[in-house]
């Protein structure tokens, strides 16, 4: 009844703050149609080099033009003086000009996920290009294909970007603005009044707690709606299942975030406290970049982190279709995070 | 002696700084008004917050309605009332929902319109907090301070900032709690409040009490019931030589003498010749009876105001 009553004026006041609501909702719907405008169609981000037009073009030159778009490549034709302005400006990953008799690629060190993978595809071509003028037969290629740990394939890229932004939105939310918003609400002494009631902490909490998982819920239903309409991307599991990750996962993280704001008296050192915490278990948790080469400790601690597991099953679900059924073992991670962080919220929580 | 409302004893509280509170005691019996005064940074906002439990003390015992905060904390915060010095709420809460938010909280509850009622505010039942006066912000603190029909209420500075019309509607308000029974602490540096709603005082000056009884036992205990005030325009001049040629102390504030006595009749006719003689160039004379800032006064030999 006290919970409840929690719940509900926190509701009642958070709905009065219209300008906060509406970017809660707009902002992952902004990025989704953002992402999902670039990434629309194909396989993922299309790789794009910059060819400098030759002075006098031979059929040398026509032949790995032909090639180049043959495997895929975005080729754009600048005269020498364009291409140097849009190398120096920055937006350059590979620029592929004339080098005497042969050829030279050059890769932009800041870009070089894009400029590596487009350096191999160039590399192919050239290939290609030097079998055609000789007349011997054309090198084979090893047939790619793009699919989800669970073998799907989606023409739509933003389709696996979806469930990310779920995720990554819930994260940000959970240790950013619902820590952020705690911390400041007690440097303005707005808790200290309640200090002196009988009102527990703990039921306190958890109303903070319970609304935001609601606020989440609506965020991820406007989202996926979204998705659906504007870009055609469907659920591809149970709607029950992801409920009950997104519940798990922001209960989880949205503990995290009241743990956090007891370690920080101010706004300010709340900032560097939570970005100490996002940021490792941002790259540590596989999503970004594969520790294989870590050591074997760092691999085994990282493990037990609750984020990877969180958008595995998040991504399984939704992309793959998959159940919840061997995702057990992530997810009692992910839910023992979540217990042992509101235990510490409760315990670190202090009104004043 | 009556069932003790509030007992405290030793209590201390160390800053890194300054003490705060160094070495209090009180005794408060049930259905008492009692005030605790002293200028700014006396100590009274902390020795306050300790008794309610948002502040940890480093020494020192309290008993409040027979329980203490070791293990009955709950039952406390169930049975007393708190207006803090500042009551900052959530901007866009309205005073009808602030006091039935605040209510749900307590098992025992008094009704939100009553409340409202008390502190005049039904009209403004359902505007915003932000929107609300300074004055209005203050009552509903005050109504709030009610919400669980509390055996003790503590207000902490509860017309600081208040016109003087709305001082006297919340002075009607906690003499309306005394009548209903409750026992009433409160914080001031204004002495005419004290005087007027205190059954007893606690004067406190660098974290300790220096005095406490009832306004009228502290004035008297002064033995100078009188005190003769010459007027200047503008500042006052140096009395030293005046005082001497008059043979009696006269202290100077501002822009005018203070002249402590206990017998003004005898004492005005010599004061206006010596002022006659030395040509001081005062504009008005007033006799007034002492008053608990003349008991502050001559105990630390500053001014509460100061």
């Amino acid at each position: 009844m006290m919970l409840w009553r929690q719940f509900a004026m926190e509701w009642r006041l958070y709905r009065r703050d219209r300008v906060a609501m509406f970017w809660t909702f707009a902002f992952p719907v902004v990025l989704l149609l953002g992402f999902g405008t670039i990434f629309r169609d194909g396989g993922g981000p299309k790789l794009s080099v910059v060819r400098v037009q030759a002075p006098a073009p031979g059929p040398q030159d026509t032949a790995l033009d032909q090639a180049l778009t043959d495997v895929q490549l975005k080729v754009q034709a600048l005269p020498k003086p364009e291409a140097e302005a849009r190398w120096a400006r920055g937006e350059t990953a590979a620029q592929l000009e004339t080098d005497g008799a042969g050829y030279r690629l050059r890769l932009n060190s800041y870009l070089m996920a894009q400029a590596g993978a487009t350096a191999g595809l160039v590399n192919q071509a050239w290939l290609m290009a030097q079998a055609r003028l000789n007349g011997s037969p054309e090198p084979q290629r090893i047939p790619v294909s793009v699919e989800s740990p669970g073998h799907k394939h989606s023409a739509n890229y933003a389709a696996f970007l979806l469930p990310g932004l779920l995720g990554l939105n819930l994260v940000s939310m959970g240790l950013f603005s619902v820590g952020m918003v705690n911390v400041s609400y007690r440097e303005k002494g707005k808790f200290r009044r309640l200090a002196v009631t009988p009102l527990p902490k703990w039921i306190f909490l958890l109303g903070q707690v319970l609304h935001r998982l609601t606020v989440t819920v609506i965020q991820a239903a406007i989202l996926l709606l979204v998705g659906r309409l504007v870009f055609g991307i469907e659920n591809q599991g149970s709607f029950v299942d992801l409920f009950l990750i997104m519940t798990l996962g922001t209960g989880c993280f949205m503990a995290f975030g009241f743990a956090l704001s007891g370690f920080a008296d101010t706004s300010e050192g709340y900032a560097a406290i939570s970005n100490l915490v996002f940021f490792p278990l941002m790259l540590l948790s596989g999503v970004y970049f594969t520790l294989d080469s870590a050591p074997a400790w760092l691999q085994h601690a990282v493990a037990l982190a609750p984020l990877a597991p969180f958008l595995r099953a998040l991504r399984a679900v939704f992309n793959d279709g998959g159940s919840l059924v061997g995702h057990g073992t992530g997810l009692a991670i992910v839910a023992a995070w979540g217990l042992a962080a509101f235990a510490l919220a409760v315990r670190r929580f202090r009104w004043a | 002696m009556a069932e003790l409302a509030l007992h405290v004893r030793g209590l201390r509280k160390q800053y890194p700084k300054t003490l705060a509170v160094d070495g209090v005691d009180l005794e408060v019996p049930r259905g008492e008004v009692f005030g605790l005064l002293g200028p700014n940074g006396a100590g009274k906002t902390t020795t306050l917050e300790i008794i309610e439990g948002l502040t940890e003390a480093d020494g020192g015992d309290i008993e409040i309605l027979g329980l203490t905060w070791a293990n009955q904390g709950q039952e406390i915060r169930a049975r007393i009332g708190v207006q803090l010095q500042s009551t900052s709420l959530f901007n866009k809460i309205t005073p009808r929902e602030a006091l039935d938010l605040y209510g749900s909280y307590y098992p025992k509850r008094r009704s939100t319109s009553e409340l409202l009622d008390l502190v005049q505010l039904q009209e403004k039942a359902d505007a915003y907090h932000i929107t609300l006066s300074g004055g209005q912000q203050q009552r509903l603190a005050l109504a709030l301070a009610l919400v669980n029909d509390p055996e003790l209420v503590f207000l902490d500075e509860p017309t600081t900032g208040l016109d003087p019309q709305a001082r006297r509607s919340l002075w009607d308000v906690v003499r309306r709690m005394k009548a209903e029974g409750r026992t009433v602490i409160l914080t001031t540096h204004y002495m005419d409040e004290a005087e007027a709603l205190c059954d007893r005082l606690a004067i406190m000056d660098h974290g300790q009490v220096i005095a406490t009884g009832t306004p009228a036992s502290l004035i008297a205990d002064l033995a100078i019931p009188s005190v003769v005030e010459l007027t200047f325009e503008g500042d006052a001049p140096d009395p030293v030589a005046f005082a001497a040629r008059l043979g009696q102390a006269v202290e100077r504030r501002a822009d005018l003498w203070e002249i402590p006595t206990p017998d003004p009749k005898a004492l005005l006719p010599r004061l206006l010749e010596a002022a006659e003689s030395a040509a001081v160039p005062f504009q008005q004379v007033h006799v007034r009876r002492a008053t608990l800032e003349d008991v502050f006064l001559h105990r630390t030999g500053r001014s509460l105001r100061e």
